[in-house]
C-alpha cells in the first residue's frame, strides 16, 4: 500500500533530517561536491580555451607556410588538439592520462600525445576531485552513514518489534525507509545536479555538441547515478537487515565499500594488463618499422605491393601500360598516392590491433564490474561525460581520417598543378586555405550507449541483486 | 462472552530447551489475565507468540479465532503491545510518534486534535505533546504506548511487565489506564511482577512456573494477603 510507503518515508525523512548524523555529512558532501564542480569547471574551461588556441595557432600556421611543395608540406605536417568535451568537467574520466596533441603527416600515423597527468603532478592529484568522484566515492560512504541503522538499529532501539506488532508489512517498511532515503539524498543532490545542468547548458556555446545532445547525455548521467545510488541503498538495507548489530553492519558495509571501491578497482587494473599485454611503445614502433620495410606479415615487399597499388590506380585511371603518355608530375603523384596508401594499410593494421587488444583490455576490466558497482558506474559515466577510451577512440579515427584526406588533397595538387616543374613546384597560400580544416564532431548519445551497453547493464544487474537480496532480508528480518 | 485471545496446547522449544510447555489459554473481552512468575518461567515467550515474533513448535495462537502463525499481518490489527520499555523514536515527539504508529496501524480517521486528546488520555501532560521523546522519562514513554493503544483501538493487548521500574504513583495511573480499557471491553494479557497491581486490575491471574502454569486463580475471590501466599507457595518448591 502507497499509503504505509509514503507514511514510513515521511517518518524516516524526518528522523534523518533531525539526525546531527545527515546535517554534517550531509553538508560535508554538499561542500565536496560544489567544490569539485566549481573546480572541474574551472580547469576544464582554461584546458578548452587553452586547446582551442592552440588549434587556431595551428590552423595559422598551416595558412601561413609560406610557398612550398604541397607534398613536402605534409612532411611537415599540422597539430590537431582533441577538444574539451562540454561535459569533461563533472567526469574527466580517462581524459587526464589519454594524449591530447596529435601530430598529422605525409607516411606516418602518429599517436596523441601529452597527456594532462604527465606534466600536472601537483595540479592532477587536486584535480582528481571530480564530481564524478564525490558521486562515485562519497556520497555511497553518506548512504550508508545513513542507512546502516536502518534496521539492525530499530532493532537495538526496540522500535522495529514496536513497528512490527501495528501489522506492517515488511516489504513497505523496507520501500519506506528507501524512499526516505532518496528524499533526503535528493535534498543534497538534485540542487547539485540543477547547478550543473545550468552551468553546463549556459556556457554551450563554448563547445562544440548541441544542446540537445549535452541534456541528452546530463539525463542519462542523473539516470545512472540513481541506479548506482539505489544499488548501494540495497545493499545497505540488506546488510543492516541481516546484520547481529549496527557496529556490525557499520563495519560490513565500509568493509564492502572498500573492497569494491578501492581494492577491486586495483586489482582489475592489474589482472586486465595481464590478461591482454600491451605492446610497449618501442615495441610498437619497432613492429611499424619492421612492416614498412619488408611489409606486412604474409602480404608482398614494400616495392613489390607499392608497384602493385600504383599500377590497379594507374588502371583505374586509364592509363593502363601507357605510362609514357603522362607527364612526370602526374606520375609523381600517383607514386605518392600509392606510397600512402602502402603506408596507410601498415600503419591501420597495427594501429587498429593496438586499439583492438586496448579495447579487450578495457572490455576486461569492466567484467570486474560483476565484483564492483563502481567500476560499472564509473565506465558508464565516463562514456556519457564523453571521457572515456571509446570516445578518445573515435577522436582519433577522426583524426586519421582528416589526415588521409588532407595528404591527398596535397598529393592530387601536386599532380594537377605541378606540370613540369616536378619537385620545384609550389604552392601558396591559397592552396593552404582551401585545404580541409580539422573539425572534430564527437559522437552522439546513442553510440555512447551503445559502446557502453554492458556497463549500463552490470549497473542494473547491481541494482536488480541488491533490492532482490534486500525485499529477502527485510522480510525475514528479527525483531528483536 | 467472545473469546479474543486463545492459546491451544501452546509449546515452544528453543535447541532443546523447553520454554513452554503446553499451554492452554483463553481471555475474553474485557478480562485483564495477569501473568506471574518469576523470570524465565516463560511469560515472555506467551507474549510474543500471541504477537507472532517467534513460532511454536507445537499448538496454536490464536486472536479473534484467527490463527496467528497463518494471518499474521491481520491478526496484528486488533493487537496493541506495551513492553516493558515502550521504546518510540527519540528525535520525534510523543505526538509525532503517536501519530506514526497510529497511521501505520491503519487509524487515517483520527486527526491531530483527537491524538493529542488521546495523549492526555493516556495521562501525559498536555505540553508534553509537542517535545522530542528523547526529554521523555520512562513513565511518559509508556503512557505514549497506552495512548497507541487507545488509538489503535485495539480489542486485545499485550503487556510485558509494563510498569517494572514505574514509580508508585506512575504504576498506579497506570493501572487505572488498564482498569479503563478493561471496562470498554479490551482483552489484555499482563506479564507482571505487581502482584498488588494484579490484584486491582487483574480479573484472573495465572502463576507461571519452568514453562507451565502452574496455577489459576480468579482476583474476586482473593484477598491481598491470600494472592501473595499462593505465589509464594508456588514460588518455593
Amino acid at each position: 500500500m502507497m499509503r504505509t510507503v509514503a507514511l514510513v518515508a515521511r517518518k524516516e525523512m524526518k528522523e534523518l533530517v533531525r539526525d546531527g548524523r545527515f546535517r554534517v555529512a550531509g553538508a560535508l558532501v554538499l561542500l565536496l561536491l560544489m567544490t569539485a564542480l566549481a573546480f572541474g569547471w574551472q580547469q576544464a574551461s582554461t584546458l578548452a580555451a587553452e586547446r582551442a588556441a592552440a588549434q587556431h595557432v595551428a590552423e595559422e600556421d598551416w595558412k601561413g607556410q609560406g610557398d612550398k611543395n604541397p607534398h613536402v608540406a605534409t612532411h611537415y605536417g599540422k597539430y590537431v588538439f582533441k577538444p574539451v568535451g562540454a561535459l569533461a568537467f563533472l567526469d574527466p574520466g580517462a581524459d587526464p592520462y589519454l594524449g591530447v596533441t596529435l601530430k598529422l603527416q605525409a607516411h606516418q600515423q602518429n599517436l596523441p600525445q601529452d597527456a594532462a597527468a604527465r606534466d600536472q603532478a601537483s595540479i592532477s592529484r587536486f584535480g582528481q576531485l571530480s564530481a564524478a568522484t564525490v558521486l562515485q566515492l562519497f556520497v555511497p560512504l553518506l548512504i550508508i552513514a545513513l542507512g546502516f541503522g536502518a534496521f539492525s538499529g530499530e532493532r537495538e532501539r526496540g522500535t522495529l518489534r514496536q513497528v512490527a506488532s501495528t501489522g506492517v508489512r515488511p516489504t513497505q517498511l523496507l520501500a519506506g525507509k528507501a524512499l526516505g532515503l532518496a528524499a533526503v539524498l535528493g535534498m543534497l543532490l538534485i540542487p547539485a545536479a540543477v547547478v550543473a545542468a545550468v552551468v553546463t547548458l549556459q556556457a554551450d556555446g563554448a563547445h562544440d555538441a548541441t544542446g540537445g545532445e549535452v541534456g541528452g547525455r546530463l539525463g542519462m548521467m542523473a539516470l545512472a547515478y540513481l541506479v548506482y545510488f539505489g544499488a548501494f541503498a540495497g545493499v545497505t538495507f540488506l546488510i543492516s537487515a541481516r546484520a547481529p548489530s549496527s557496529r556490525f553492519a557499520l563495519v560490513a558495509l565500509v568493509g564492502f565499500w572498500s573492497l569494491t571501491s578501492l581494492v577491486v578497482p586495483r586489482i582489475a587494473g592489474d589482472v586486465a594488463v595481464r590478461v591482454v599485454p600491451l605492446p610497449t611503445p618501442a615495441e610498437f614502433t619497432q613492429a611499424v618499422r619492421a612492416s614498412l620495410e619488408g611489409g606486412l606479415p604474409g602480404s608482398a615487399p614494400r616495392e613489390d605491393r607499392v608497384d602493385e597499388i600504383s599500377s590497379a590506380m594507374l588502371d583505374k585511371a586509364g592509363f593502363s601500360g601507357a605510362e609514357t603518355l603522362m607527364d612526370e608530375s602526374a606520375l609523381q603523384g600517383i607514386e605518392l598516392q600509392a606510397e600512402a596508401a602502402f603506408e596507410d594499410e601498415v600503419y591501420d593494421h597495427h594501429i587498429g590491433q593496438l586499439m583492438e587488444a586496448m579495447a579487450r583490455q578495457e572490455r576486461a576490466a569492466q567484467w570486474a564490474a560483476l565484483a564492483s558497482p563502481l567500476l560499472a558506474i564509473r565506465t558508464v559515466s565516463a562514456s556519457l561525460a564523453g571521457t572515456d577510451f571509446a570516445h578518445h577512440r573515435a577522436f582519433q579515427v577522426d583524426a586519421e581520417r582528416y589526415r588521409k584526406a588532407l595528404v591527398q588533397a596535397m598529393n592530387d595538387d601536386f599532380a594537377q598543378n605541378a606540370g613540369t616543374a616536378g619537385w620545384d613546384y609550389k604552392a601558396g597560400r591559397e592552396v593552404w586555405e582551401k585545404a580541409p580544416t580539422f573539425e572534430h564532431q564527437p559522437p552522439g548519445l546513442g553510440w555512447a550507449l551503445s559502446e557502453q551497453a554492458l556497463g549500463w547493464a552490470l549497473l542494473g544487474l547491481w541494482l536488480g541483486l541488491a533490492w532482490a537480496a534486500a525485499a529477502w532480508a527485510a522480510a525475514r528480518v528479527r525483531v528483536f | 462472552m467472545a473469546a479474543v485471545l486463545e492459546a491451544q496446547g501452546l509449546r515452544k522449544e528453543y535447541d532443546g530447551f523447553v520454554a513452554l510447555q503446553g499451554l492452554d489459554l483463553t481471555i475474553e473481552e474485557g478480562e485483564v489475565f495477569c501473568l506471574l512468575g518469576a523470570n524465565g518461567a516463560g511469560k515472555t515467550t506467551t507474549i510474543q507468540l500471541f504477537l507472532g515474533f517467534i513460532a511454536p513448535t507445537a499448538g496454536q495462537v490464536r486472536i479473534k479465532g484467527l490463527d496467528v502463525g497463518q494471518h499474521g499481518l491481520e491478526t496484528k490489527r486488533h493487537l496493541a503491545y506495551i513492553p516493558e520499555n515502550v521504546m518510540l523514536y527519540p528525535n520525534l515527539t510523543g505526538l509525532e510518534n503517536l501519530e506514526f504508529f497510529t497511521r501505520l496501524a491503519g487509524r487515517d480517521e483520527l486527526g491531530e486534535t483527537a491524538l493529542r486528546e488521546t495523549l492526555v488520555e493516556a495521562g501525559l501532560a498536555k505540553e508534553a505533546a509537542d517535545r522530542p521523546v528523547r526529554t521523555y522519562s520512562k513513565g511518559m514513554r509508556q503512557k505514549v504506548g497506552v495512548a497507541m493503544a487507545i488509538a489503535k483501538g485495539a480489542s486485545a493487548l499485550l503487556l510485558d511487565e509494563p510498569t517494572s521500574g514505574l514509580d508508585p504513583k506512575a504504576s498506579n495511573e497506570f493501572s487505572q489506564l488498564l482498569a479503563r480499557m478493561r471496562d470498554r471491553g479490551v482483552a489484555i494479557l499482563m506479564a507482571t511482577h505487581d502482584l498488588f497491581h494484579s490484584k486491582e486490575v487483574g480479573t484472573r491471574v495465572g502463576i507461571m512456573k519452568q514453562g507451565r502454569m502452574v496455577g489459576r486463580h480468579a482476583t474476586a475471590d482473593l484477598s491481598h494477603a491470600d494472592l501473595e501466599r499462593i505465589y509464594l507457595e508456588h514460588m518455593h518448591d
